[in-house]
């Protein structure tokens, strides 16, 4: 998966190329917007992150000029002013999104991915397995090691995102929009006790530890390595 | 804020209502003083000058009754036709003495048997007017005006002598009468007595131009008095504005003096006054707010730089470096929310966050709460309940982010082992609460908000509230717990409590909502209520619950 990031903050753009880079994908880093441009029409890209306030050519004209060429890749837009924020949500964000700044890189790499993920025509299991752990969609049931545990409706809700994205951490802002359709910064004490309370089911009985706590960053589900 | 309070002001165009011209209040009041006074002397003058003119008619029209009862007394005394050789002297004798007198006798088949020259062109209802005059007078100048013709303010003139004439450059105005004689058969003549109006025309012009000069001066006394009038009367506003000069952003408890000051001027002082009180609330509350923004950031800009710092004074395992950057991940992510809420709040107050309006039934909306608040009331022992139901025209996303700041703070004060309910009711219209309408700030300026009496308000209101059985809230805190960074309890950590931008949080939502926020709290038990406008209940809507 090859990403372009048009970001012409250099610390940001060098950490995001890194981080994006570290998460496995193929980076590249245009330091404005006539760059950008030029990169995405002449090689070929998954996925575009543009940050609206370029020089030369700002964001929206990017990707308007880009669109016009017919390319339909997915972009994740940032923005530092909260008034553009209602433009980006304005726009028709049927392949898109958007993050306002400050943002958790967490955030923006579960973004990343979700984007990719929409194109994706893959057909969807209807079991998912992590380990000695598996979830059946659709008879809603939860066994790990051949024990049947019980989880109530959110619980399941919250284990499905969390096998669905193994591997990946997960910020608590995005388990809280996810899981309980809160899409705003709410008490992050109540995704602790979600998680508390799941652990205690799938991984407190079992020897092998299937959640981790990643300070400061999120929570991720991953079979031991 | 700068701006509102900077002698400036005054100069700021905005404050200035456009395409108006900005005469000064002393000239505009003398002006108008002047034409008050103008128009009264005007009409003054007017009715002066025609009474005066009256009166000149009065005295010609008696002198022309006179002569006319003399000639009715000559023509009486005639007994045959021979004495009609004799009238014309008598009839001269009239004139001596009487320079401006014309006198002419006619008998009924237009015969003149006397006339003075001066007579000569005078009409007569005897013969047709006209060229025969004309033609009888050696003078080009002498010609007949028939004043039913004549302008109006002559008519009046010719109602008392409706005759008149030129002859030789002098105008004659006079009285045509028939005469009975004293001849057999009492043949009658007609007599025309024109009186010359020179010298009282001449009079009328003097006394015209003497008037209308004397009026002039008048009024540029007036002027000059009118303007010494007003720029006395409006001495207290100049004071008033010099005292004003010295209220500055820096000295916003200075107060206007009244009391002493005319009624009108007295009224707006008292009404300048209040509206500095209000600037004030809000200046004072304004860098309150900033000072409690800085206290906010320095605590976790302080427990940053302090382990990253420590951190970095030493070499230290991987497993520490993480560490540290992880309790920085940690602080920054306190600061953005705190950020982003604070822009929230700012956009909301400037009415900038406009509500998209859709129907929201609140019962899924507080189940939705319910099933994120679940677990972690249940970790406390504390029972998360919903009753009632309710419908409002808002924005979703928002009322549910009100709500669940609501629901937090509950159960963070909520006893161990207690109930935390929800509960949505319809109010009728009669108790409906006060409307709050929220402060309105424009760049530079804030105008503080004002509440609504009751009577005011028709329309019904659906009551969100949330109840808690704990501590009850003390009046200073209930008083400001919906202010910003303001913490019931100092002592707790930040951890558990948020910035304590909650509750301004929700109070903003109620208000963009046209709503409001209060709290009630008694013998342990604290409810939160908003208020917001109610949309009747109809088909429930498929939404997400």
């Amino acid at each position: 998966m090859k990403i372009l990031i048009v970001e012409d903050e250099r610390i940001a753009g060098d950490y995001l190329q890194q981080g994006l880079r570290e998460a496995g994908f193929a980076v590249e880093l245009a330091r404005d917007g006539a760059d950008g441009l030029h990169l995405l029409l002449n090689e070929s890209f998954d996925l575009a992150i543009v940050d609206v306030m370029l020089p030369k050519l700002n964001g929206w004209a990017v990707v308007k000029t880009l669109r016009e060429a017919g390319l339909q890749l997915p972009v994740l837009y940032l923005t530092a002013r909260d008034d553009v924020e209602d433009r980006v949500r304005g726009l028709e964000l049927g392949a898109d999104d958007y993050l306002v700044k400050p943002f958790a890189f967490t955030e923006l790499l579960a973004r990343v991915r979700t984007l990719l993920r929409r194109r994706s025509t893959l057909a969807e299991s209807t079991t998912l397995k992590v380990a000695d752990l598996e979830l059946d969609l659709i008879r809603r049931r939860a066994v790990r090691a051949g024990q049947r545990i019980e989880l109530t409706g959110k619980e399941f809700a919250l284990l499905e995102l969390m096998m669905r994205r193994q591997g990946e951490v997960l910020p608590r802002s995005l388990i809280a929009s996810q899981v309980w359709d809160m899409n705003f910064d709410s008490d992050t004490n109540v995704v602790e006790v979600a998680i508390r309370r799941l652990r205690a089911k799938i991984d407190d009985p079992f020897e092998v530890k299937l959640i981790r706590t990643l300070r400061g960053m999120g929570y991720v589900l991953e079979a031991a390595s | 804020m700068s701006a509102s309070a900077s002698p400036a002001a005054g100069n700021d165009p905005r404050l200035r209502p456009a395409g108006r011209s900005r005469l000064s209040l002393t000239l505009r009041l003398t002006l108008l003083f002047v034409l008050a006074s103008s128009l009264v002397l005007l009409a003054l003058g007017q009715l002066i000058g025609r009474s005066v003119e009256h009166h000149f008619i009065d005295l010609d029209r008696d002198t022309a009754e006179g002569k006319l009862a003399t000639s009715a007394a000559i023509l009486g005394a005639l007994r045959s036709p021979t004495d009609l050789d004799r009238i014309g002297r008598d009839f001269e004798s009239m004139l001596i003495g009487h320079d401006g007198l014309a006198i002419r006798v006619q008998d009924g088949s237009g015969r003149v048997w006397f006339s003075s020259p001066a007579a000569e062109a005078a009409p007569s209802a005897a013969r047709p007017a006209g060229p025969p005059a004309a033609a009888s007078s050696g003078t080009p100048h002498d010609s007949v005006h028939d004043l039913k013709h004549d302008s109006a303010h002559a008519a009046n003139h010719g109602a008392s002598l409706p005759i008149a004439w030129v002859h030789d450059g002098r105008t004659f105005r006079g009285l045509e009468r028939e005469l009975a004689s004293g001849l057999p058969e009492g043949r009658p003549f007609r007599v025309t007595i024109g009186v010359d109006t020179a010298h009282h025309d001449h009079y009328m012009v003097s006394f015209r131009r003497t008037l209308w000069s004397f009026m002039a001066i008048a009024m540029v006394i007036m002027g000059a008095l009118g303007w010494i009038v007003a720029r006395s009367g409006l001495s207290p506003l100049r004071r008033l504005g010099k005292e004003a000069e010295s209220v500055t952003a820096a000295r916003l408890d200075r107060r206007l003096t009244a009391g002493d000051l005319p009624v009108e001027v007295d009224e707006l002082a008292n009404t300048l006054n209040e509206m500095l009180a209000r600037l004030e609330d809000s200046f004072r509350r304004l860098s309150e707010l900033s000072s409690d923004l800085a206290h906010e950031l320095r605590t976790p800009i302080a427990n940053m730089m302090t382990q990253t710092q420590v951190g970095l004074s030493q070499a230290r395992s991987a497993e520490s470096y993480r560490d540290v950057l992880a309790g920085n991940a940690e602080e920054l992510e306190r600061l953005a929310r705190m950020v982003s809420d604070m822009l929230f709040l700012a956009k909301s107050e400037h009415g900038l966050a406009q509500p998209d309006r859709h129907p929201v039934d609140l019962q899924p909306l507080a189940r939705q709460v319910v099933s994120f608040y679940e677990a972690l009331a249940s970790e406390r022992g504390l029972a998360l309940n919903v009753q009632g139901d309710g419908r409002v025209e808002g924005d979703r996303d928002l009322l549910l982010r009100a709500l669940t700041n609501l629901v937090s703070n509950a159960i963070r004060h909520a006893a161990p082992g207690s109930e935390v309910l929800i509960g949505i009711d319809d109010l009728p219209s009669d108790s409906a609460a006060d409307l709050a309408v929220p402060d309105l700030v424009v760049p530079g300026l804030v105008v503080p908000g004002l509440v609504l009496r009751r009577p005011l308000v028709r329309s019904p209101l659906v009551r969100l509230r949330v109840r808690n059985t704990g501590d009850t809230i003390p009046p200073e805190v209930k008083a400001r717990m919906f202010d910003r960074f303001f913490r019931g309890d100092s002592s707790r950590q930040h951890d558990t409590e948020g910035a304590g931008l909650g509750l301004a949080i929700a109070r903003s939502i109620a208000r963009i909502h046209g709503g409001s926020i209060d709290a009630h709290s008694e013998d342990g038990v604290t409810e939160v209520c908003i208020d917001l406008p109610a949309t009747p209940m109809g088909p429930r809507s498929l939404r997400r619950d």
